[in-house]
């Protein structure tokens, strides 16, 4: 069976790589003829494209791998993921905009931030009763009270209370919403998850605000940045390099976690067969609750930097839905379950979204594409699942059992 | 409770239910230390079910079950493994995207002693160089009959005193059959008791030293594997000899 499937990949290896060139044909031809149509289409307006569409490509990375990791585990598309990537960024923005709080407040929220950084440092030790993680907690518990109460929290501070409030909210959903339905038929879980979602969304109208919010903290990332390419000049801010390299950053480190400690092994180990896992005794219950403070604490990150990006958090209603759907899209375009999948996946449609826009830009005799740059990741998805529905890097799934 | 000592593991009147359905009744057994024990029976007898309530996959209804002399019917899977249970599941079911070696590890999830795991490892390697030679692969780009072993090595490696195994021939060539269950034996001499599941009747009862049969989850028969051999509804059951 398995020397049968290689034998068929191999004659059809080359397809991909001719698309490539095709595509990168296409793109260099476009670059080539839009110079010669006016001056404004010079090297600096394809670098500025390059870089917001990496950008743009890493924040739908961040929410893409939440997505493609709790369905590895438990198969649910966890349709309130896209709300958690804006209670996310809704946190971020109460922390750094209305600290010092007062006492009473600083102890609710660090309260929480300190259970998230236990929960991390359980990752680690194994045990939430171990020595080093209740350390670890008194001590995020003191430095969150003193920061929040005493301080004006800057970004980067807010951005990891965030994440770790996040992640907890995560493991939350978990056990409110789906763990009970774990022996229920998936569309039950599905239809849960919906209705998580827009309990998420009303909450936020009714908490939140019911308007759009300036997101702008005071941080050197939103500083303006100016070099000279060629004949020209691209004009950015430093979140053009900080957002992808934050982004590599925090995947980097879930990749470590995944094959290097012992319960990143056992996640994967029951997103390949959780009833075996479970007879090596890897309690699956851990393993879903893992999954889903890493993948909220990455939509969290994602959310913040979101906002960072935009300058301002749409309403709480509809932020979360079309990055969320679009990520959605990225795992399934890049194969829902695999982690680089994921990324790959969402750097496509970051790349479709800007840089397709880029080289088919409104000239004298063509409109543009730029209206539609929403649907393209949805056209995308839609090609994939016609010609390859398990994803760009998923495996067959017609040979599971 | 001296008694129960000598037993490792002990079924009283075990009874097992799938929602409505009873899958199997007042099942007893018991296991001595060191023994190789098979459980035979045709196909939805209740084999799988006995070896999943065992392990605690499937709660037990009603009965009780001890394992090294401590009631361990409402013991998770988890605490069952500490206390010297493994597993190779059917079918082998070892991690197809995980390489051997992480295989080998996931065996051993439950275990701090870095070096009694190493040793273990060893050990494992000693019994099947080939496994070995291919640490660093994918475990799903082996075959079946490597597969198998990869299985047998992750049970050893939570250094277990019953290894349970669901159907060690199924799907493999009879040759490799062969190889396989003079492993088990070889296991078995270590001390380790052996509980199998297995359809192929004549080849169980050629190594094991006691055997169950069970039909519609009742066991009907027991005795030395000689008995076995011997008794005349068993060759024409299962033996295939009129």
């Amino acid at each position: 069976m398995a020397s049968k499937s290689t034998k068929v990949k191999k004659t059809i290896n080359w397809i991909p790589w001719l698309l490539v060139l095709a595509i990168l044909a296409i793109v260099v031809g476009r670059i080539i003829y839009l110079g010669t149509v006016h001056d404004r289409f010079s090297s600096a307006y394809f670098i500025r494209a390059f870089l917001e569409s990496l950008k743009l490509g890493s924040l739908y990375a961040l929410i893409a791998l939440g997505y493609t990791m709790v369905y590895g585990i438990i198969r649910l598309i966890n349709f309130a993921h896209g709300e958690v990537f804006m209670v996310g960024a809704f946190f971020t923005y109460y922390l750094f905009s209305f600290s010092p709080y007062p006492l009473y407040a600083a102890v609710i929220w660090s309260i929480f931030i300190a259970f998230g950084f236990m929960k991390i440092i359980e990752l680690w030790r194994g045990k939430l009763k171990d020595p080093v993680v209740l350390a670890s907690g008194a001590f995020a518990f003191v430095l969150a009270t003193y920061l929040l109460s005493q301080t004006t929290v800057n970004f980067f501070v807010a951005l990891v209370f965030s994440m770790l409030l996040t992640g907890v909210l995560g493991i939350v959903i978990d056990k409110i919403a789906y763990s009970p339905l774990r022996t229920a038929p998936r569309n039950s879980l599905l239809i849960t998850a919906i209705a998580v979602s827009f309990f998420w969304q009303n909450f936020g109208l009714l908490v939140f605000t019911n308007r759009q919010t300036p997101f702008r903290p005071d941080t050197f990332l939103r500083n303006r940045m100016v070099f000279a390419v060629g004949d020209g000049t691209v004009r950015t801010t430093m979140l053009s390099f900080a957002i992808p390299l934050i982004s590599v950053i925090l995947v980097v480190i879930l990749t470590l976690f995944v094959t290097r400690t012992r319960l990143g092994k056992a996640m994967r180990a029951s997103a390949q067969d959780a009833e075996v896992a479970q007879m090596m005794g890897i309690s699956v219950n851990k393993v879903i609750a893992t999954t889903f403070l890493l993948g909220s604490m990455l939509a969290a990150a994602g959310g913040a930097m979101w906002g960072l990006n935009f300058g301002s958090l749409n309403q709480p209603a509809i932020m979360g839905i079309l990055p969320g759907i679009k990520a959605f899209a990225a795992a399934v375009i890049g194969g829902i379950g695999s982690l680089p999948g994921a990324v790959i996946g969402a750097l496509i449609i970051g790349f479709m979204e800007n840089f397709m826009t880029a080289i088919f830009p409104k000239t004298a005799e063509f409109q543009g594409i730029t209206e539609f740059k929403d649907t393209f990741a949805f056209i995308l998805l839609i090609i994939v699942l016609l010609i390859r529905p398990s994803g760009i890097v998923g495996e067959d799934l017609s040979e599971k059992v | 409770m001296s008694e129960n000592k000598e037993k490792l593991l002990e079924l009283k009147k075990v009874t097992t239910h799938y929602g409505a359905i009873r899958a199997l009744h007042n099942v007893d057994m018991v296991i001595h230390p060191g023994e190789m024990v098979c459980l035979l029976g045709g196909n939805a007898s209740g084999k799988s079910t006995t070896l999943k309530a065992i392990l605690g996959i499937v709660k037990v209804s009603t009965g009780e079950m001890y394992f090294r002399g401590e009631r361990a019917d409402n013991l998770s899977i988890a605490d069952r493994i500490v206390r010297g249970m493994a597993v190779v599941p059917e079918n082998r079911r070892i991690f197809p995207k995980m390489t051997v070696l992480e295989n080998l590890e996931m065996g051993a999830y439950l275990r701090d002693d870095k070096k009694g795991i190493k040793e273990d490892m060893e050990y494992v390697f000693d019994l099947f160089p080939r496994v070995q030679e291919r640490l660093h692969q994918k475990g799903g780009t082996m075959s079946g009959g490597e597969q198998q072993m990869l299985a047998m090595g992750r049970a050893l490696m939570s250094r277990p005193k019953l290894i349970l195994m669901d159907e060690p021939s199924m799907g493999l060539a009879p040759i490799f059959v062969e190889r396989i269950f003079e492993i088990i034996k070889q296991v078995n001499k270590r001390g380790i008791s052996v509980f199998v599941v297995e359809q192929n009747a004549n080849i169980a009862l050629g190594i094991a030293d006691r055997g169950y049969v069970l039909q519609t989850g009742e066991v009907v028969l027991s005795g030395t594997a000689n008995e076995l051999l011997n008794n005349e509804d068993m060759k024409k059951a299962y033996l295939g000899e009129v």
